[in-house]
C-alpha cells in the first residue's frame, strides 16, 4: 500500500541469515577495496618524501579544499554544465553519508535515524532532495558520455563508467523508492537489499577505476605545492629531476592516481589541439602505468615506454592543465621534473637546445647575440644607466636588450616612464633570467645566471624592478628564490595601470583592440585587469574567445620558442587566427615573446593583418609631441 | 683509444676587453673567461671517438688557477681525468715555450692522439698545436673537421678554402689540431659537473717539466682595435636596394 505520508519505508528486522549475509558481504566489499586500495596506498607511501614540503599555510590548504572539493569551484566554472552536474553528484554523496551509515547500521538493527523523529524525517527529506538531483545529473553524465560523446574523454567508450553511472543511479532509485512504500511491504525489503548492494558492489570498484579520485582527490587538492607551476627544490647530490621511479614523489604518486580521466588539461592544452604528440592527460597517466607496473623505488627510466620524450619537450608550460585540473595535479611540476631528468643527465639531445644551453653558458643571453649590441642600444636610446640612486631598475631582458621588437617595445615604455616622471635606470650589465633554462630542466645554467644576476642586482644597490616581460618577471621573483632574495618584481602593466588616471588618453577614432593574454602575466601572476586597463586608455579592449584564465597561448614558452620547427600546426598560427577573427584594427599584447610570435604569424596570414602592439607601445603613441622625440633615431 | 686534449681558457666572448698599465696584456679581474672555442670541438671529437672506440680522454690545460674552472668543465662533459700545468706566466710564453710545457706533460702518458683546437679565440697564433706535434715527434694534420678511425690509423677530413675539402689519412700516435663547427657541441650537465668532482684532476707545477724555456718571440703591446663605420646605406626601392646588394655580394665582397 502506497504510502501518502512520504516517509522513508525500512525494514524494520532482519533474519540472523540476513544479518550474517550482510556482514559477509561487507568482509568481502571492504576486502576487494582494500586489496587494490593497499597497493596504491603502498606506491603512494613507498616514493621518495618531496623535497621543500611542508604543511605550512594551512589557511589557504583549507580555502582550497572547501572551494575546490567542498564547493566545486573549479569544477563547475570552467565546465558549467557537466560541472553542475558533477557537483551534484559529489553534494548528492556527502549528503548521503549519514545516510548510508544509518543503511548498513539498519541491517544490524542498529539504526540511528528514524523517520519518526524530527531530525530524521528532516535529514531523509534533505538526503532526497539531493538524491533527486544526483539522479538527476548523474543521468546527464551518463547522456554526456554515452550520446554526446565529447573529444576530450576520450575515444574510447568508458563501460566502467557507464556501469559506475548506472550503481548511482540506481542507489538514488531505490532510496527515493523508500518513500514511496510502507515499512512492512515486501518491495521495502527488496529495496534495501538492492541499495545495499549497489553500495557493496561500488566500494570495491573505486580503487581500480578512476573513481579512485573519490577517494584520493581531496587530499591531492589540501596537499598540493601551492604555487603556480612550484618546482621542486632538487635534494642532495644524486637528484637530477625525475629521471627514474626512485625519483617519483609521494605528491607526484598521488596525483598520478588521482587522474580522473576528464580530459579538460588536454582540452586546452596547446600542444594537444595543434598536432602535436604530447597531451597532458597521457603524461599523468604514463606516471600511473609506470607506478602500477614497475612501481616507485626502481631505476627504470620514466622516459619511454610510458612517457616519450619528444612529447615532454613539446610543452609550452602555458599551464592551462595546472590551472585547469579539478583534482589538484600539477602538471608543470611534473612536466619540468621530466625535463630536468633528461637534461641534466645530458639524454635530452637537441641540437637546439643544446645550442641553447651552451649559449647561456658562455654568453648573456638566449639570443646568442654579442652583449656589445645591448650596450649600443643602450646608448642609441639613451637610456639612464642605473647608479642605485634611481626607484626603479627598468630590466631589459633578452628580448628588450637584443630582439628589434622587444627594444621598439622597450624604447615605448622608456618614454612614457620619463613622461611620467618615474625615476629609473637600466643596468649595464645583465644575464639572461634563465627563464628558457629552467623551463627546459637545466638546472645547472640556470643556477649560474640566477646566482650572476642575483650578485649583478645586489651590487648594483637595486631596491624595484619593473620589466616589459613576465618571464622575467615570473623568473626572478619566484625561481630566483632557491638562489637567493631578489629584489620585488613588477610588470610593466602593473606599473602602468597604477598611472592609468596620468596616462594620455587617446580620444579620436576608437580603436578595437583585442588583448591577449600572455600565460606568465595570466595563469602565473592573475594579473588580468591591469594591462586590459592600460590597453583601455587608447582604445575599446575587446576578448578573443579564449581569455583571461583560459587564454590560448602563442607557442612561445617553456623554451620552445628556442628550439626548432614544431610538428603538425604552429600554435601561434592558431592563436593569431583566433584574435584576427575577433575583427579588431589592433592586437594588444603584453609580452615580448607573445608580440614575436604573432609578429610572424601575422606576417604569414593572407589576410589582412591587424596591427601588433604592446601595451606600452599603445600608450606611448598618444605621448605630447615634445616627449616623442624619440631619441637616437633621426 | 688514450686522447689527450689540450685546451686553453681565454676571455669570454662577451668580455670588456681593457688594456692593463704594462700595455702588454688585458685587466684580468673583470674578465670572465671560457673555454676556447676549437678546443671546446677538440673535446666534442675525443669524446665522440670514445664513444665509439672505447679508451680514455685527458684534459690538459695550462695557466693559472682560474683554469680550473675550464677544466672542471671539460670533465663534466665526459673527459676522464684531467692535467694541470699551472703557470702563471703564459702571457709572456710564446707558442714554442707553451708546446714545450705541454709535450713533457704529455710524453709520460704516451696517448694514441692528441687533439687541440686550430688556434686560440684571443692571441690566434695557431701554432701551438703544430710545435706540439714536432715536439712529440708525431705526424700530424691541421684545420680538422671530423675524425675517423680507420684500420690502419685515422681518416681525417680538413676544411680548405672557397668550400673545398680534402681527405687524407695519417698513422697512429698523430696530433690533430680541430677547426670549429665539425660537429655540434654536447652540453654540460648537472650530473656531469657533479661526476667531475669525483674524477682525477692532478697540478703539475711548470717548473717540474722543464727549465724555464726563453722565449724566441717577445710580445711587445697589444692594442684595442679601432672603431671605423664602413656603413653603406643602399638608397632608392626596396627593388632598386636588392639589385644593388646583389651587385656588391657578387662583385665586391664575393659571397655569392
Amino acid at each position: 500500500m502506497l504510502s501518502l505520508t512520504f516517509t522513508l519505508a525500512e525494514p524494520q528486522s532482519f533474519a540472523l541469515w540476513e544479518k550474517l549475509l550482510l556482514a559477509a558481504l561487507i568482509i568481502v566489499s571492504a576486502g576487494l577495496f582494500w586489496r587494490r586500495f593497499g597497493v596504491v596506498l603502498d606506491r603512494i607511501l613507498q616514493s621518495k618524501k618531496d623535497p621543500g614540503f611542508h604543511l605550512g599555510n594551512l589557511a589557504r590548504r583549507v580555502w582550497d579544499f572547501v572551494s575546490e572539493v567542498l564547493l566545486q569551484s573549479k569544477v563547475i566554472r570552467q565546465r558549467p554544465l557537466p560541472g553542475l552536474a558533477h557537483a551534484f553528484v559529489f553534494w548528492g554523496f556527502c549528503a548521503f553519508a549519514l545516510v548510508t551509515l544509518n543503511h548498513v547500521a539498519a541491517g544490524f538493527g542498529a539504526s540511528f535515524l528514524s523517520p519518526s523523529g524530527a531530525f530524521g524525517r528532516f535529514y531523509f527529506y534533505f538526503a532526497a532532495a539531493f538524491a533527486l538531483a544526483c539522479a538527476i545529473g548523474i543521468l546527464g553524465l551518463l547522456i554526456r558520455r554515452f550520446l554526446v560523446r565529447p573529444r576530450w574523454l576520450g575515444a574510447k567508450l568508458s563501460y566502467e563508467s557507464g556501469f559506475i553511472a548506472f550503481l548511482i543511479f540506481a542507489l538514488m532509485v531505490t532510496y527515493l523508492a523508500a518513500f514511496f512504500t510502507t515499512d512492512d511491504a515486501p518491495a521495502t525489503r527488496v529495496l534495501w537489499w538492492a541499495h545495499t548492494l549497489c553500495l557493496l558492489v561500488f566500494l570495491p570498484i573505486i580503487p581500480h577505476t578512476k573513481h579512485l579520485h573519490l577517494v584520493l582527490s581531496p587530499a591531492t587538492v589540501f596537499l598540493s605545492r601551492g604555487g603556480f607551476s612550484d618546482i621542486p627544490p632538487l635534494a642532495g647530490d644524486e637528484d637530477f629531476g625525475l629521471v627514474a621511479g626512485q625519483d617519483l614523489t609521494r605528491i607526484v604518486s598521488l596525483q598520478a592516481y588521482s587522474c580522473v580521466e576528464c580530459g579538460r588539461c588536454s582540452e586546452h592544452c596547446p600542444a594537444t589541439n595543434t598536432g602535436k604528440i604530447l597531451n597532458p592527460k597521457e603524461i599523468i597517466l604514463g606516471v600511473r602505468a609506470y607506478l602500477n607496473d614497475i612501481g616507485p623505488r626502481t631505476d627504470e627510466p620514466l622516459l619511454g615506454k610510458y612517457n616519450s620524450q619528444e612529447a615532454v619537450f613539446q610543452c609550452t608550460t602555458c599551464g592551462s592543465c595546472e590551472f585547469q585540473c579539478p583534482v589538484g595535479i600539477e602538471h608543470l611540476p611534473i612536466m619540468i621534473g621530466l625535463r630536468r631528468g633528461a637534461v641534466n643527465t645530458g639524454a635530452w639531445e637537441d641540437d637546439y637546445g643544446a645550442k641553447l644551453f651552451n649559449q647561456l653558458e658562455r654568453g648573456s643571453n638566449a639570443l646568442g647575440i654579442s652583449a656589445a649590441e645591448r650596450d649600443k642600444f643602450i646608448q642609441r636610446e639613451q637610456l639612464p644607466i642605473f647608479d642605485g640612486t634611481q626607484e626603479y631598475c627598468l630590466w631589459l631582458g633578452c628580448m628588450g636588450g637584443y630582439d628589434p621588437k622587444g627594444r621598439e617595445i622597450v624604447a615605448a615604455f622608456a618614454r612614457v616612464m620619463k613622461h611620467l616622471g618615474a625615476s629609473f635606470g637600466v643596468l649595464r650589465k645583465e644575464k639572461c633570467t634563465g627563464d628558457p633554462v629552467r623551463r627546459l630542466g637545466n638546472d645547472l645554467v640556470f643556477q649560474q645566471l640566477a646566482e650572476a644576476n642575483l650578485e649583478i642586482l645586489a651590487q648594483s644597490k637595486v631596491k624595484r624592478i619593473v620589466t616589459i616581460c613576465p618571464h622575467c618577471v615570473r623568473t626572478i621573483q619566484e625561481d630566483w628564490k632557491a638562489y637567493g632574495t631578489p629584489p620585488p618584481i613588477e610588470h610593466h602593466s602593473e606599473f602602468l595601470a597604477r598611472y592609468a588616471e596620468q596616462l594620455p588618453k587617446r580620444v579620436q577614432d576608437k580603436e578595437k583592440i583585442v588583448f591577449h593574454d600572455p600565460c606568465y602575466l595570466g595563469r602565473y601572476r592573475n594579473v588580468y585587469d591591469e594591462p586590459r586597463a592600460v590597453a583601455a586608455t587608447a582604445g575599446e579592449v575587446v576578448d578573443p574567445p579564449r581569455a583571461r584564465e583560459r587564454s590560448f597561448c602563442c607557442g612561445a614558452g617553456g623554451g620552445l620558442t628556442f628550439l626548432g620547427e614544431e610538428t603538425g600546426e604552429r600554435v601561434s598560427h592558431v592563436r593569431a587566427q583566433e584574435l584576427i577573427a575577433t575583427g579588431a584594427s589592433t592586437i594588444g599584447t603584453a609580452c615580448p615573446f607573445c608580440n614575436s610570435m604573432f609578429r610572424d604569424a601575422l606576417g604569414a596570414s593572407n589576410q589582412p593583418a591587424p596591427q601588433l602592439l604592446d601595451i606600452a607601445q599603445l600608450v606611448a603613441r598618444s605621448l605630447p609631441a615634445t616627449d616623442s622625440g624619440e631619441p637616437g633615431k633621426k | 683509444m688514450k686522447i689527450i686534449v689540450a685546451i686553453k681558457q681565454v676571455p669570454e666572448r662577451d668580455a670588456q676587453v681593457r688594456i692593463d698599465p704594462t700595455g702588454k696584456w688585458m685587466e684580468e679581474a673583470d674578465v670572465q673567461f671560457a673555454m676556447n672555442e676549437s678546443d671546446a670541438y677538440a673535446l666534442e671529437e675525443a669524446l665522440q671517438l670514445k664513444e665509439k672506440q672505447g679508451g680514455e680522454v685527458v684534459v690538459l690545460s695550462a695557466g693559472p688557477e682560474r683554469v680550473g674552472t675550464t677544466i672542471r668543465e671539460a670533465l663534466a662533459k665526459g673527459a676522464d681525468r684531467a692535467i694541470h700545468v699551472d703557470a702563471d706566466n703564459l702571457q709572456e710564453l710564446d707558442s714554442l715555450s707553451v708546446a714545450r710545457l705541454l709535450a713533457e706533460a704529455i710524453k709520460p702518458e704516451s696517448p694514441d692522439l692528441v687533439l687541440t683546437g686550430l688556434q686560440s679565440d684571443d692571441l690566434g697564433l695557431g701554432q701551438t698545436g703544430v710545435i706540439l706535434a714536432e715536439l712529440l715527434g708525431m705526424p700530424h694534420a691541421s684545420l680538422i673537421l671530423t675524425v675517423e678511425k680507420t684500420d690502419s690509423g685515422l681518416s681525417v677530413k680538413r676544411e680548405l678554402e672557397n668550400g673545398w675539402f680534402q681527405t687524407i689519412e695519417l698513422p697512429l700516435p698523430a696530433v690533430l689540431t680541430i677547426q670549429s663547427g665539425g660537429n655540434k657541441l654536447r652540453y654540460a650537465t648537472l650530473m656531469g659537473i657533479k661526476r667531475a668532482k669525483t674524477k682525477e684532476l692532478r697540478r703539475i707545477a711548470a717548473s717540474e717539466l722543464a727549465a724555464p724555456p726563453a722565449s724566441l718571440a717577445v710580445l711587445e703591446s697589444i692594442a684595442l682595435p679601432q672603431k671605423q663605420r664602413s656603413t653603406q646605406i643602399l638608397p632608392g626601392t626596396a627593388k632598386e636596394a636588392a639589385a644593388t646588394l646583389v651587385e656588391k655580394l657578387k662583385f665586391e665582397v664575393r659571397v655569392l
